[in-house]
């Protein structure tokens, strides 16, 4: 390792850097603001694709027989449950359990005195592996011979999910756009030191500097901005995940907040470096025409 | 050394800056371009380093077509020629070594060469006392000795100057001329652009005088004006 030509070249980085403070320091600030949206942004997508999943994989598939269906041909229809490999398990409730259910659950709001008859079906209550699998495997229960009807509560969680999933698009959209702002003002930021060293960049043009060695402290520059934006919005996003998450938490107990928080960091720096690296890729491509 | 076969240069509205020029340079040999202002010297000198290509016409270069050359060639083509200007090209936020060691650095020249080939260089131009000074610090003639000892670090085998005692006095002048000299001396092919008939008639060098971009005359140990030295014009 030569240090010797290391400290020149950062030499050049840092002179370049440091030319268009404050135009570099507006990069840096729309790269925070950007990746603060975003990492807040993937932050509540892990949160609510967790919460979603979770609530889906609870959801059974309550399947009613007939009335003519007794304990022994309510055994054949389990063993064709064995056979679908999208089911996770199925208990059997019998009627009689039905009944005993409900009146475990409301208690003395159920009065049973009016009752002729035990109104409740013998039923199954299935369970899929995958909660993707839910409508399928409570369709195709509904045709087996002795089935009277299925049910799942799946719709209204499958609503909020479609309600999720559409406000992502339109927050990933947002944060495009974005990415876009970001990126055309450090592909500017490079431009203005392209113009305020041009005098060295046809000097090393001059005595035989390679298009590559002249390219890469404009690279370096973009690279650093990206990443210093990103490194200033983990900042802000560590402290308001420290100050603002147990709040929440506290507030809406029944939504676990969570998310793989060191991927997303990572996530967070890479799309810094990337809108860095190839804003400036190009702006040096365009603006220093060697 | 260099070859120019047929060359002309037409800008894109329509100037002829070079027509149809013949030129043969030797190595080690000292050429004068010589010629009013507009005639074609320093179009002449940008075809030799690569900053322009001919219209049509070869242009060869230490054995290398210059005219056909690919751009990702370039580099290492001028790393075997130095250019000086009249206008020095000196980076003032940087020191006399910095300047000439930018040359080597930007080149990717590691630092055991950089400290090596920099004293050296500045040593052949006389500068080796004020190596710590920036430009705005040092005298006209001072500042293109500096330029020079920039343009010979990476050892160079052709050294092009275009008007490079233009924006000196007759002092410094001299001192340049009497260096490229020396240069010259040490084995390096040197071409000077001038219109300094007194430097051209003082050297008694090989004289090639341009006129609207054509090759007027071309003679070995020739004056500026051909046949005259510089006192029998202005006497006569």
């Amino acid at each position: 390792m030569d240090w010797g030509k290391l400290k020149f070249f950062l030499g050049e980085v840092g002179s370049n850097f440091t030319r268009n403070a404050a135009m570099q320091l507006t990069a840096i600030g729309t790269v925070a603001v950007t990746v603060v949206l975003l990492g807040a942004f993937l932050y509540v997508r892990d949160t609510l694709a967790s919460f979603g999943t979770g609530m889906l994989s609870k959801i059974e598939v309550a399947v009613y027989l007939n009335d003519d269906v007794d304990d022994a041909r309510a055994r054949t229809i389990a063993v064709r449950f064995a056979q679908d490999r999208r089911i996770w398990g199925a208990t059997y409730v019998p009627k009689r359990d039905g009944l005993r259910r409900m009146k475990s659950v409301l208690g003395k709001d159920f009065d049973t005195s009016l009752l002729t008859a035990n109104p409740f079906p013998n039923a199954f209550h299935v369970r899929v592996r995958r909660p993707g699998d839910v409508p399928a495997v409570a369709a195709s229960i509904a045709k087996y011979p002795g089935v009277a009807k299925t049910d799942y509560a799946a719709d209204t969680v499958t609503k909020l999910l479609r309600i999720a999933d559409l406000l992502g698009r339109v927050g990933l959209i947002m944060i495009g756009l974005l990415v876009v702002t970001a990126a055309i003002i450090i592909a500017n930021t490079i431009r203005l030191t392209v113009f305020a060293r041009r005098r060295e960049i046809a000097i090393m043009q001059l005595v035989g500097a390679t298009n590559m060695y002249i390219r890469m402290p404009f690279i370096a520059e973009g690279l650093l901005a990206g990443l210093l934006g990103a490194g200033l919005a983990l900042g802000i996003l560590y402290i308001a995940r420290l100050e603002l998450v147990p709040k929440l938490a506290a507030t809406i107990a029944f939504v676990p907040f969570h998310a793989n928080e060191p991927l997303l960091a990572g996530e967070c720096l890479a799309v810094g470096a990337t809108v860095g690296f190839v804003a400036s890729w190009f702006s040096v491509g365009r603006y220093l025409r060697v | 050394m260099i070859s120019l076969r047929g060359v002309t240069l037409t800008y894109p509205n329509g100037v002829r800056a070079l027509d149809d020029v013949d030129l043969e340079v030797a190595k080690g040999s000292f050429v004068f371009l010589v010629g009013h202002s507009g005639t074609g010297k320093s179009t002449l000198l940008k075809l030799l380093y690569r900053e322009m290509r001919p219209t049509s016409g070869e242009v060869t270069v230490d054995n290398i077509r210059v005219d056909r050359l690919r751009r990702s060639k370039v580099p290492a083509l001028r790393r075997n020629i130095g250019v000086v200007f009249q206008d020095f090209k000196l980076l003032s936020h940087k020191t006399v070594w910095e300047n000439v060691a930018f040359a080597l650095q930007v080149t990717g020249a590691n630092t055991k060469d950089v400290k090596r080939q920099v004293p050296r260089s500045l040593d052949l131009v006389g500068l080796s006392h004020k190596s710590r000074m920036l430009p705005s610090e040092l005298s006209g003639g001072e500042q293109q000795r500096a330029a020079i000892a920039r343009a010979l670090v990476n050892n160079p085998k052709i050294l092009l100057c275009d008007e490079p005692t233009g924006n000196l006095d007759p002092s410094n002048t001299t001192e340049i001329m009497e260096l490229l000299q020396r240069i010259n001396l040490k084995g390096t092919t040197v071409l000077v652009a001038t219109h300094n008939a007194a430097v051209v008639d003082r050297m008694r060098r090989r004289v090639v005088r341009l006129e609207d971009g054509r090759v007027l005359h071309d003679d070995e140990r020739g004056y500026y004006f051909r046949g005259l030295g510089q006192t029998q014009v202005l006497s006569g």
